[in-house]
């Protein structure tokens, strides 16, 4: 009995290695990545938000600020969003590999990454990764129950570093309650869902060009430890 | 004219009148200050649905947002202020007895009451437009310029109106808002010619525009049937401007309707007045 333990905790052990045999070469890959600036485009395809356009710069410091400067009203998705390399840290995930296949020629896996400490954050991803450039290619995230989103990149190459160049994020979320007093529904009656599709573009990527820590600590600055 | 001026001149010379203005300004003046002194917690409040999927950067919180807010909130409030004279403006000829002299003078009863009834409506575009220019302006100063975002209620939907577009958009669904005001201004000079203290046409008034507001408001079936018949279904009609696209023919059939209304209330009031018996 002891023996068939000790064999399913190796092959357990052995997976869980495995995958993260995956997420190790784009840590290294980004290991010099310190900090970066882009313009931001943000088209939003969604029906029930009609906005036009937005601009934006973003500034980004490893490993986990991030901040806007638009001189105009900007939305931003909060997951999905923008390139944060250092966001799958292996002692904050359990990982498992779901699958190994060929997508468009290339070698992928699907690594599904549950929060070791779901006090902290209960996101789980499922990330699609090119293990022939070891670019996360697709992230599925799951914020909370019934909430889904499904981030699409596409990279370019700046200053020795593949980043972003276009993210396409496929939302499908709950529509929220009204806070005070709960509207009326007929019975049988199903919430209503949000679908849509956010496209967002960058350019004019300037890399390593020592932000300073100061510029994030003013107002519109974001640290986030679980966005990607 | 001159009578309509003359009318103008008496509503604007009694103090009473000045009571919407100045509860107006009051109104205005405290929720933008207390705004100013939340703003945080308010835009968090206003946009939590929204906040939990996108970061929102920029003055959300600006002068338009604080107009377009303070709108919606008062929608209900405004009709009384507007039953204040509206309602008043015959019947006091009858609680003051000045009445019978007011009819043995050589204008016509219809110059006479037509004079009233213009002036109702003079009052009730003047007091809108005091709302807008205070809302505004005050907004403007306090909060600054900037994009409008419309959030309706708490619900995932959201309107961006760009910054170059608010003021023509403002322009637009204050007329609206004027053109609202007026069905309640018809109706509460109705009731002003039907009575002969200035109470009765005040509270009726009042009554109607409630009753009617709660009965298109209830979520059930049968409710939402009769909804369509109420004019208060129409009366926020000045809230499309504010959608993208904006949906001309729904603006349209609601001025449409709220115009028969306007229309129908006078001639009603017109004829009611023609024919008041004064000898007894």
């Amino acid at each position: 009995m002891a023996g068939i333990l000790f064999l399913l905790l190796s092959e357990l052990i052995q997976a869980q290695e495995d995958a993260f045999r995956y997420l190790d070469p784009i840590e290294r890959k980004y290991s010099e990545l310190k900090d970066y600036m882009v313009d931001v485009k943000v088209h939003f395809d969604i029906e029930t938000l009609k906005a036009p356009d937005m601009q934006a710069k973003l500034y980004f410091k490893a490993p986990d600020k991030m901040k806007v400067k638009s001189p105009k009203i900007f939305f931003f998705p909060k997951e999905g969003g923008y390139f944060n390399p250092s966001l799958f840290k292996k002692k904050e995930f359990e990982v498992k590999l779901l699958e190994r296949l060929i997508l468009d020629g290339k070698n992928v896996v699907r690594l599904k990454l549950t929060p070791t400490d779901t006090g902290i954050s209960n996101k789980v991803f499922v990330l699609t990764i090119d293990t022939d450039r070891n670019l996360i290619k697709e992230i599925k995230i799951s914020p909370s129950e019934g909430r889904e989103i499904k981030a699409a990149i596409e990279y370019g190459m700046f200053n020795g570093f593949e980043l972003p160049i276009r993210i396409d994020l496929q939302l499908d979320i709950p529509e929220g309650e009204p806070s005070g007093m709960r509207e009326f529904t007929q019975f049988g009656q199903r919430a209503k869902r949000i679908t849509g599709k956010v496209q967002i573009t960058y350019s004019n990527y300037k890399v390593n060009s020592g932000l300073s820590d100061e510029m994030f600590k003013e107002k519109d600055s974001h640290q986030s430890k679980s966005s990607p | 004219m001159k009578l309509f001026w003359l009318e103008t001149y008496k509503t604007f010379s009694r103090w009473r009148t000045y009571i919407s203005f100045g509860f107006i300004a009051l109104i205005v003046i405290l929720t933008e200050v207390v705004m100013k002194l939340s703003a945080d917690e308010i835009l968090y409040r206003m946009m939590r649905s929204f906040q939990k999927d996108f970061l929102i950067f920029g003055n959300v919180l600006n002068g338009w947002f604080i107009t377009a807010f303070i709108m919606n909130s008062l929608h209900i409030h405004i009709p009384f202020l507007i039953t204040l004279v509206a309602g008043d403006i015959v019947s006091s000829e009858a609680t003051s007895g000045t009445m019978r002299l007011l009819l043995i003078r050589p204008p016509s009863r219809s110059k006479i009451i037509t004079a009233k009834y213009l002036t109702a409506l003079f009052y009730t575009t003047g007091l809108v437009i005091f709302l807008a220019l205070i809302c505004i302006s005050f907004g403007l100063i306090l909060f600054g310029s900037g994009d409008l975002i419309i959030h309706y209620e708490t619900k995932f939907r959201i309107v961006f109106i760009p910054e170059a577009e608010v003021p023509v958009r403002m322009l637009l669904a204050f007329a609206a808002a004027i053109w609202s005001m007026t069905v309640v201004a018809s109706l509460a000079f109705l009731f002003s010619t039907l009575a002969e203290n200035s109470i009765g046409p005040i509270i009726g008034t009042m009554a109607v525009v409630i009753v009617f507001l709660v009965i298109g408001n209830f979520p059930f079936d049968f409710f939402r049937l009769v909804s369509p018949c109420l004019f208060t279904t129409y009366m926020i009609f000045w809230q499309r401007f504010f959608d993208d696209p904006i949906p001309w023919q729904e603006i349209g059939r609601s001025a449409m309707i709220l115009g028969f209304h306007s229309v129908g209330l006078f001639l009603m009031a017109f004829t009611v007045f023609n024919r008041k018996d004064i000898k007894s």
